[in-house]
């Protein structure tokens, strides 16, 4: 195998390949970037039986062939090549790399294990990317980390129509947002995919600057795959299998009771005032017709509080919030202005959700339809 | 630790400077079988065993004259035969134990309120506050024996030193029946000279690694420079042994976390193969672990597993939890998980255990928006209550109801023994 491609350009795909590869795998190969030349260019994928990533390069083929190197190493020394064009051989066994006065001798690994990336064809549907990406990034921060309960990992996607909801949340919050689908012909059935968060993040990043994101939807041998693809480039993911909660019947439907805050005012005293709080503590927030006091009592020796402006629509509340989960609500609204909405609840021990909404001035809701509903706890005097 | 049987035996018979020995560490002699005696004085002074008679059992307990013949607790019922044919094997009574295990426990707590029991049978003293009502830890600890024998007819060991550790390893010097105080000035020259296994934490593996470096006693441990043994034991391990060889040991006496963990096991009586009857089993300890955490409003972070197969190879895995919980579902759930990605199935399992662990006061549910436990919490709540009603086992599972049930495999089921020292 020989040839010589662009410097930025192999970095660049090298990079893309490399993104979605796990720290560890359990087999060395998996931790490998395929590179295949051929009279069409290059093709660098890789797959650790979860996730893959393709992408193909234009490149000087003088010598068609395949091998298997380290990812994070090849991406490692791509991007600190000199600014000159690369050349890749193999001899004997070995991958020699020459850029300008640098070389390399990489160790290749063998092809004939590699496992066939999954094939995707066809298209459920397509998607705005920079609204996808503003989307993922709006909803992922809801999803819980935690494997322990793997059908909440995950961002559920819901399609039909010319609708896609992206849904995450952690039991302790929820965030929805709807964006455009573009369904084509296809009959107007709803399509739904329970995509890891980790992954489906990375995509929002990557795919964020193309017009526009192919989604394809398919099963093969038994294993759901979805895939995104824009350009030269397809991630695909397998699907988290489970029923994703049906979180959608806990936004109420109306609310009276609200308040409109400056998002960036609220964010600051948040931070200031949870500082003296402990480790998973909650803030108490106490809505009235002056604004909304603030209010952390933290261990015995700290204790802040912090009155900001605050327009209030209906009764006087009081609700305990923990601080990190109403900041990743809060920098997820984009808005100028933030809605803080109360529910009503019948059950004493339990308070009701709040609702965080964007909104562009004190009076005018927002246009998207980002929501966030987070429970608060327990009010303890 | 050494043999068990007394026979290194170091006491303090003598008043002494004992102001730097403010904790104190209480462990009773050979506690269940020392119970069985109270009702069977004719077997004073004879080797017991305290046990099922079955061949499958294990060892609950042992009299000291048991122990001299290679006898200890948690060894085969049918290893400790051979090894002391002649002995007397009594049943096990947990509800007399846990009795006298009150009682003693109320006596811990006349001289000071600062106790902190680590299991049924021993329990750490900090008697800092207690030296101006009743005198240093000579005056305490010889008060202490004489009221816990005089009102149970038991004998206790008991040790005192500056630290948590030092106060226990002397306990297990002074047994049976002994003081043993350790003042700081003496506390080198106490630890130096006892063997690597002395040392909270050495296990058989470490101390494995301790003697391939050619260290055997406690002083060869605090003489090696301490990148040594990080090289050898790892970071944590290195920096805690280096402090506890040289008589450090930062913990106080903690009186809130009174329990550790909760845990249940069964020994079968002949291996069992079958993963369906593994389960079973698994549903039934579980059941009880998450009664007991209820019962002490508790919820634990963490559950393990034990499995013990065939050939005693002891394996056990632990998961932690999303957010404590103190339901039996949850706990049996996470046992089968990790039973499942054991992996070993077909093979005899001769012990299986659960175990809740990282126990914390019940947080009451979280700020969630919904609980998926919901529905179980309350199917557990009637199971108790009506258990408490009509008695234990009133009503469970269909899964452990038929013939014989999961009982028909039981030799030996017992609230095991915490021994986080």
């Amino acid at each position: 195998m020989k040839f010589q491609v662009n410097r930025d350009v192999f970095s660049e795909a090298v990079s893309f390949a490399v993104k979605l590869l796990p720290q560890r795998t359990t087999l060395p190969i998996l931790s490998g970037v395929l590179i295949d030349a051929n009279d069409g260019g290059l093709t660098l994928s890789t797959f650790d039986y979860e996730v893959s990533a393709r992408t193909k390069i234009e490149a000087d083929v003088s010598e068609a062939g395949q091998v298997l190197v380290s990812g994070r190493l090849l991406a490692e020394i791509a991007s600190r090549l000199p600014n000159a064009p690369v050349n890749f051989s193999t001899e004997s066994g070995r991958i020699v790399v020459t850029c300008g006065s640098a070389n390399f001798t990489l160790l290749s690994m063998p092809v004939e294990e590699y496992p066939t990336l999954p094939q995707v064809e066809g298209t459920s549907g397509v998607i705005p990317g920079e609204r996808f990406a503003e989307a993922v990034s709006q909803v992922a921060v809801a999803a819980s980390r935690d494997d322990v309960t793997p059908v909440i990992t995950g961002v559920q996607l819901e399609a039909s129509e010319t609708n896609l909801s992206l849904v995450a949340t952690d039991r302790y919050r929820v965030a929805i947002r709807d964006i455009d689908w573009d369904g084509g012909d296809a009959p107007a059935e709803t399509v739904q995919a329970l995509v890891p968060a980790r992954i489906i993040a990375e995509i929002g990043k990557t795919f964020g600057h193309s017009a526009q994101i192919q989604v394809t939807i398919t099963n093969a041998d038994d294993r759901e795959v979805i895939a995104f693809s824009a350009g030269d480039k397809t991630v695909t993911s397998l699907l988290i299998k489970g029923n994703f909660p049906p979180v959608r019947r806990l936004f109420p439907e109306t609310v009276e009771n609200y308040a409109v805050m400056n998002t960036a005012d609220l964010i600051e005293a948040t931070r200031r005032v949870s500082l003296v709080l402990e480790r998973e503590a909650a803030l108490r927030f106490s809505f009235s017709a002056e604004g909304v006091k603030l209010e952390a009592i933290g261990s015995e020796h700290a204790q802040a509080s912090e009155q900001i402006d605050a327009h209030l629509v209906g009764d006087d509340t009081v609700v305990s919030l923990k601080p990190s989960f109403l900041l990743d609500g809060l920098g997820a609204v984009h808005s100028e202005f933030v809605r803080i909405s109360f529910t009503k609840t019948d059950n004493p021990n339990k308070p009701g959700p709040v609702l965080i909404t964007s909104q562009t001035s004190r009076d005018e809701p927002g246009a998207d339809n980002y929501k966030y509903l987070l429970q608060p706890n327990l009010l303890l005097r | 630790m050494s043999k068990q049987d007394g026979s290194s035996r170091q006491v303090t018979t003598a008043p002494l400077d004992d102001r730097t020995a403010t904790i104190m560490h209480v462990d009773m002699d050979a506690f269940f079988a020392s119970v069985e005696l109270l009702e069977r004085p004719d077997l004073r002074g004879k080797p017991v065993i305290v046990g099922h008679a079955s061949a499958r059992s294990v060892v609950t307990a042992a009299t000291y004259e048991a122990r001299r013949y290679g006898v200890n607790s948690a060894m085969p019922m049918a290893v400790a035969l051979r090894r002391c044919p002649h002995a007397v094997v009594l049943e096990p009574h947990f509800d007399r134990y846990q009795h006298f295990s009150r009682q003693v426990r109320a006596i811990f707590e006349e001289f000071t309120p600062r106790v902190e029991p680590l299991s049924i049978d021993e329990a750490f003293l900090d008697i800092t506050g207690a030296r101006a009502l009743f005198g240093g830890a000579y005056a305490i600890g010889t008060e202490l024996r004489r009221r816990v024998l005089d009102r149970t007819g038991l004998t206790c060991s008991v040790g005192a030193a500056p630290t948590k550790f030092l106060a226990k390893l002397a306990s297990t010097r002074a047994k049976p029946d002994g003081l043993l105080i350790v003042p700081e000035p003496d506390t080198l020259r106490f630890l130096h000279p006892q063997p690597i296994s002395a040392l909270w934490g050495v296990g058989p593996k470490t101390a494995d690694h301790l003697t391939r470096l050619g260290l055997r006693t406690v002083a060869d441990v605090a003489a090696v420079p301490i990148e040594t043994l990080r090289a050898a034991i790892g970071d944590a391990g290195a920096t805690r042994l280096h402090a506890l060889a040289w008589g450090r040991d930062p913990r106080i006496v903690d009186t809130v976390s009174a329990e550790k963990s909760i845990g249940h096991e069964t020994t079968f009586e002949t291996d069992v193969r079958d993963a369906e009857t593994l389960k079973r089993e698994l549903l039934r300890l579980s059941l009880r672990v998450g009664e007991r955490l209820r019962r002490s409003d508790v919820a634990a972070r963490t559950v393990s597993l034990k499995l013990r197969l065939h050939d005693f190879t002891t394996l056990t895995r632990s998961r932690t939890l999303n957010e404590p919980t103190d339901l039996g579902r949850r706990v049996y759930e996470e046992a089968v998980t990790l039973l499942e990605a054991l992996g070993r199935h077909g093979e005899g399992v001769r012990l299986i255990g659960v175990r809740a662990e990282q126990l914390s006061a019940d947080a009451g549910g979280g700020a969630v928006l919904w609980d998926d436990d919901e529905s179980w919490r309350d199917t557990e709540a009637a199971v108790d209550a009506l258990n408490a009603k009509f008695g234990e086992g009133a009503l469970r599972p269909a899964a452990l109801l038929g013939p014989g049930g999961a009982r028909r495999h039981h030799a030996r089921e017992q609230a095991d023994r915490d021994r986080p020292v």
